[in-house]
């Protein structure tokens, strides 16, 4: 259970999508043979062109943070899929899964999962 | 059971099927069509007008990210989507490129998923600094939502994605003999029949793509454009390409795409390219991931 302070691990996951559904520009960039779940604290939502970003902090077990960026598609796009400018908020503490960088850095594009609060967000298919 | 129960239960299903529409109708604003899925077993209905394609239509996200719609630059199943190639070998439909077509296509390095997707900030793809997509490629990707005004000499076609128009004229003239090359070209239409709209566009600027995957054109570039109207409420598109500098023959980029006609207070989301977005972005993110750091 997350705690308040900003939470969690990062866990990799292996090879869930081997045909990429959803990729887009730099997808190249991104290890889609992984998924990796980034768990901590909302520090910033950028509903923006030209891909919508969510900025989390997760801490690891020996509570270093990282400061990841977890991008999504434009904000046009996301919106068909039921996301909205306020979908997230700085403080909210969220699980997302995302196919890691291929270089290591702590950025992300959003692939699976949802958990916003507790609560799984559901994208509309 | 009763029919009562029936009417209700199919209600339910079609209010889910377009739920994403019914939102926006109850908002008013920024509405989004609904995804495919809705129209996998609506067959076009309703008797259409007479010469007439104005309205709002959509593609129900038919969107070309891998190239165009009918030569995506992706292998059997999907494959290559990832990038490494310099050129388009393994594709499930190549196109006919000449030696020059062939040259032209490998000096263009395209970001979205292919055979040859780079990484997004290495990519010279003119969408990617904001350059004016031109035609046909505003046509072969992110076609999403369109509307159309028809005046009496002229079809217009506005498109809030990355804010492209077109105008079409309809009063009978001819394609310029030497144009002035442009990034929309010249664009003639004439009804071949009351429900069959045809464009024939030359004079684009070879700088621009003809696509998200990098195919070139040169000033040669002949696009002939196919608007069917089949039913009140949809369109098939057709989009054929003739360039004999770049192919060996003409191919087909897009076939019968099926276009779907939205309310009439429908309002089409905006989506511009910014360049101090893009900038901003490839702060955060493109330069972040970079798989090679001495490219950047």
């Amino acid at each position: 259970m997350a705690n308040k302070v900003g939470i969690v691990a990062v866990m990799a996951g292996v090879a869930a999508f081997a045909v990429p559904l959803f990729a887009h520009h730099g997808a190249a960039s991104y290890d889609t043979s992984k998924t990796v779940t980034v768990a901590g604290t909302v520090t910033e939502y950028v509903w923006s062109n030209p891909h919508v970003l969510v900025k989390v902090d997760a801490k690891d077990a020996s509570g270093n943070v990282a400061h990841w960026v977890c991008e999504a598609w434009n904000p046009v796009t996301q919106t068909g899929r039921g996301w909205t400018k306020n979908t997230f908020k700085a403080g909210d503490e969220v699980s997302l899964e995302i196919n890691p960088a291929k270089n290591g850095a702590s950025v992300g594009e959003i692939r699976g999962r949802i958990v916003i609060n507790g609560t799984e967000f559901k994208q509309t298919p | 059971m009763s029919k009562r129960f029936v009417v209700s239960i199919v209600a339910v299903i079609a209010a889910g099927m377009f739920s994403p529409l019914l939102r926006a109708q109850d908002e008013k604003w920024n509405n989004i069509p609904p995804t495919r899925a809705a129209y996998r077993d609506k067959k076009p209905s309703g008797v259409p007008p007479r010469r007439d394609i104005t309205g709002i239509w959509d593609t129900a996200q038919a969107l070309g990210t891998s190239g165009a719609p009918e030569h995506p630059a992706l292998g059997p199943g999907g494959r290559g989507s990832q990038g490494g190639q310099q050129d388009e070998t393994g594709i499930e439909k190549p196109l006919p490129y000449t030696a020059a077509g062939l040259a032209a296509l490998k000096k263009n390095l395209p970001s979205g998923p292919g055979v040859r997707q780079v990484d997004s900030v290495l990519t010279n793809d003119p969408a990617g600094k904001c350059d004016p997509l031109g035609f046909p490629y505003m046509f072969s990707w992110e076609f999403r939502t369109i509307n159309v005004v028809q005046t009496a000499k002229q079809v217009i076609m506005l498109s809030p994605f990355y804010g492209n128009y077109r105008v079409i004229w309809t009063d009978g003239r001819q394609p310029p003999k030497d144009p002035d090359l442009r990034y929309n070209g010249y664009s003639v239409g004439t009804w071949m029949d009351d429900y069959t709209f045809v464009v024939r566009t030359t004079g684009m600027l070879p700088k621009t793509w003809l696509d998200h995957a990098g195919r070139p054109h040169s000033d040669q570039l002949v696009v002939d454009e196919t608007f069917h109207r089949v039913s009140a409420d949809t369109i098939e598109y057709t989009q054929k390409i003739t360039d004999p500098v770049m192919y060996t023959e003409p191919w087909i980029a897009t076939n019968k795409l099926p276009v779907h006609l939205m309310p009439p207070d429908f309002d089409i989301p905006e989506l511009q390219c910014s360049p101090s977005e893009f900038a901003e972005y490839n702060n955060q993110v493109g330069g972040v991931v970079l798989r090679d750091s001495s490219k950047k």
